[in-house]
């Protein structure tokens, strides 16, 4: 014992010299710490292809932030969450990258129903989170009627409503009275399928046809068939998955001449639009296209030149709109505290590629001013031309006949 | 046009194509006795060999998409068959999980290889018309497939290169006792439903949007028709699946396109409640 009373001095001494060098040593410069992001999207699943343009798009955004020298003199770090598609998984992942990543904001997730899970946990971390997407009432519905808890949720995508009035703008200035509307039967199609009628019906457009179909058993050539037989000047797709382009060889291929308005998505990728029957006028909304502005043509050759394909012009260029517009808030407030990123959003205008950001009390963009709008495109032969708004010193000569076109 | 009579022609050709994924799935169930759900990753592997080939400019020719998907299709499914399938097929829970299992694992290789957004092949104009009624091309080429290779199994099954299968269909160990190598037929059973599977997925992909995850619905949709008619009879599965097609078309047309799936599902739940065994079945096979 009295040995071992001996040697304790020793380690005891050898613990207070590392304590006391410790202190004593120069400090070593402390790493820059950097801005944590968090993206949800489905990476998996049926609605891979859109999660992933969403996740390209984020990243490109980041990307380019950093080669200017990041936010505040820090650099962005991405934390990417596969969500499936699924509203569990997007919920947890959330609260994932909010508690143990420790993300500082959230843009995502893609669809409504998981959107709807997803601001829950932002409202509950009190983490910035901007919609890029999901377009159901609901989410700035929340933030109406209960601001002081879901005030962190910003929408930059169009609302129904606004998605809506972009397209009966378009409708109207083709001189149609009569249009289909035909698409999958989920929530938000059916929503914009009401809104889409509500907004012509001053407009004496009526629908001839309205009916969505399931996409475990679409039955395309009846769809197809019932809206020829309903003889449509125009027939709005609200699909923006792949089962649009199958529909649209459908309705080709049983020789329907009326025009198609696609509400955007897989019919805005080149890729795809280069196997379609051309034969009448394919239309497509998007958010905003190459040769809309200066900054829409540069978003886009630097997306194909990172990933080898043109952007769709809206799974992809509304969250570079989200991740940037994030950007310039944090920016203008300065620090990356929630609530000051919240107020310098609730005030202050934001450009990006579609236009001038600038959103409402319920948080959402004012899309459909002069400053942001939509766009429609029109697939010709050897690419895509912007029909609408019409270009400056262009003449709108489908207003004339749609079906001459 | 003649819109109802469209409706029909068209309810035709989307029972062909139910009936040309059951065809493979039906030799699976009769031969090897497994709930196969692979089955759909086969297709969409066949649709991504006749999309590779297009857009690679190496040729638009289906002919080409067909024997290419048929022969890397039949090796995927000897390889399944062999280490996968036989190994563990008396436990039926394992083999539909390890074989969903490798559905997914297809899926997310088809995602890594060709990207999760859709890809498309120009489907090319209509035959024609018949009185004011279109005759879709891929319609009518899936008609003609599903007639020629569930007519080309009926042939076979009948014919004395047939009677191994037949026997082992119906009497495992009697087959095994006479000499039938039992295994080696079980795996090239997989293999030939795999290839057929795949045939059906390159010929139907300039009709369809190609994603990962497209041989999902085929795959329910044939696991419906084999199971209602039995696995015994080849024409019974190619006439329920002509009348599920129609059924899904004219409630489609007549009623709203999402009645199309309730209305074959009902149809199917009051068949196999009739009939558990399956139409083309002599013993109704009720416990009651």
């Amino acid at each position: 014992m009295r040995r071992i009373a001996c040697f304790l001095p020793v380690p005891l001494l050898a613990l207070s010299a590392l304590v006391l060098l410790s202190f004593a040593a120069p400090a070593s410069p402390e790493p820059i710490a950097q801005i944590r992001i968090g993206v949800l999207a489905p990476l998996s699943g049926p609605f891979a292809g859109g999660g992933s343009a969403l996740t390209q798009a984020v990243t490109l955004a980041v990307e380019l932030a950093n080669a200017e020298g990041g936010l505040l003199g820090r650099p962005v770090e991405l934390l990417v969450a596969d969500t499936q598609g699924r509203v569990e998984i997007a919920r947890s992942e959330a609260l994932r990258l909010t508690s143990r990543e420790k993300v500082f904001a959230l843009v995502g997730a893609y669809l409504s129903e998981e959107t709807v899970g997803v601001i829950e946990v932002a409202a509950a971390s009190r983490s910035v989170l901007i919609v890029p997407v999901a377009a159901t009432n609901e989410i700035t519905d929340r933030v109406r009627r209960e601001y002081d808890r879901y005030r962190y949720i910003f929408r930059v995508g169009y609302s129904i409503p606004q998605w809506a009035g972009m397209m009966a703008e378009f409708l109207a200035r083709q001189g149609v009275s009569r249009y289909a509307f035909v698409g999958t039967g989920i929530r938000w199609n059916r929503e914009l399928a009401g809104e889409l009628r509500r907004a012509l019906a001053p407009k004496r457009i009526v629908p001839v046809y309205e009916s969505f179909y399931s996409p475990r058993n679409p039955a395309f050539e009846s769809v197809a068939v019932a809206v020829m037989a309903r003889s449509p000047e125009i027939l709005v797709l609200g699909d923006p998955g792949g089962s649009s382009a199958e529909f649209v060889k459908r309705v080709r291929e049983g020789g329907a001449i009326f025009p198609i308005l696609s509400v955007g998505g897989t019919l805005g990728d080149a890729r795809i639009a280069a196997t379609l029957p051309l034969s009448a006028p394919l239309y497509v909304q998007a958010a905003s296209w190459k040769g809309a502005s200066p900054a829409a043509t540069r978003y886009a050759k630097a997306f194909e030149r990172r990933y080898g394909y043109m952007p769709v012009g809206y799974s992809d260029t509304l969250p570079y709109d989200a991740a940037t517009v994030l950007f310039s808030a944090v920016r203008a407030a300065g620090r990356t505290d929630s609530d000051a990123v919240v107020k310098a959003l609730e005030t202050g205008a934001f450009p990006g590629i579609a236009g001038t950001y600038r959103f409402d009390p319920s948080h959402q963009a004012a899309w459909g001013t002069p400053e942001l709008h939509g766009i429609v495109i029109r697939w010709e032969p050897g690419g895509a031309r912007i029909v609408f708004p019409v270009p400056p010193g262009e003449s709108n000569p489908a207003a004339a006949d749609p079906r001459a076109q | 046009m003649h819109p109802f009579a469209q409706v029909i022609l068209d309810g035709l050709f989307t029972g062909s194509t139910y009936a040309l994924m059951a065809a493979g799935l039906a030799l699976i169930l009769g031969v090897v006795k497994v709930v196969n759900l692979s089955h759909g990753a086969f297709f969409s592997l066949g649709a991504y060999v006749a999309y590779v080939l297009s857009a690679k400019e190496v040729s638009n020719n289906p002919a080409a998409a067909v024997l290419l998907a048929c022969v890397i299709a039949f090796a995927f499914g000897v390889f399944l068959g062999k280490s996968f399938i036989n190994p563990v097929r008396s436990h039926p829970f394992s083999v539909a999980v390890g074989s969903l299992g490798f559905a997914i694992l297809f899926e997310q290789a088809a995602q890594m290889l060709w990207g999760p957004h859709p890809v498309s092949i120009g489907s090319g104009p209509p035959w024609g018309e018949l009185s004011g009624v279109v005759v879709r091309r891929w319609g009518a080429v899936s008609l003609l497939a599903s007639a020629g290779i569930l007519g080309g199994l009926a042939l076979f099954l009948s014919s004395r290169w047939g009677l191994p299968l037949k026997l082992i269909s119906e009497e495992e160990e009697i087959a095994g006792s006479v000499g039938i190598d039992v295994e080696k037929y079980r795996y090239l059973t997989f293999g030939f439903a795999a290839a057929a599977a795949a045939v059906a997925g390159a010929l139907l992909a300039p009709a369809t949007s190609i994603t990962p995850t497209m041989g999902r619905v085929p795959l329910i949709l044939s696991l419906i028709v084999v199971i209602a008619s039995g696995m015994e009879n080849v024409l019974a599965i190619f006439l329920l699946a002509m009348g599920l097609g129609l059924l899904s078309n004219i409630s489609a047309y007549l009623l709203a396109p999402q009645w199309s799936h309730v209305s074959l599902l009902t149809v199917i739940s009051l068949l196999l409640l009739l009939r558990p065994a399956g139409l083309s079945s002599t013993d109704p096979g009720r416990d009651d």
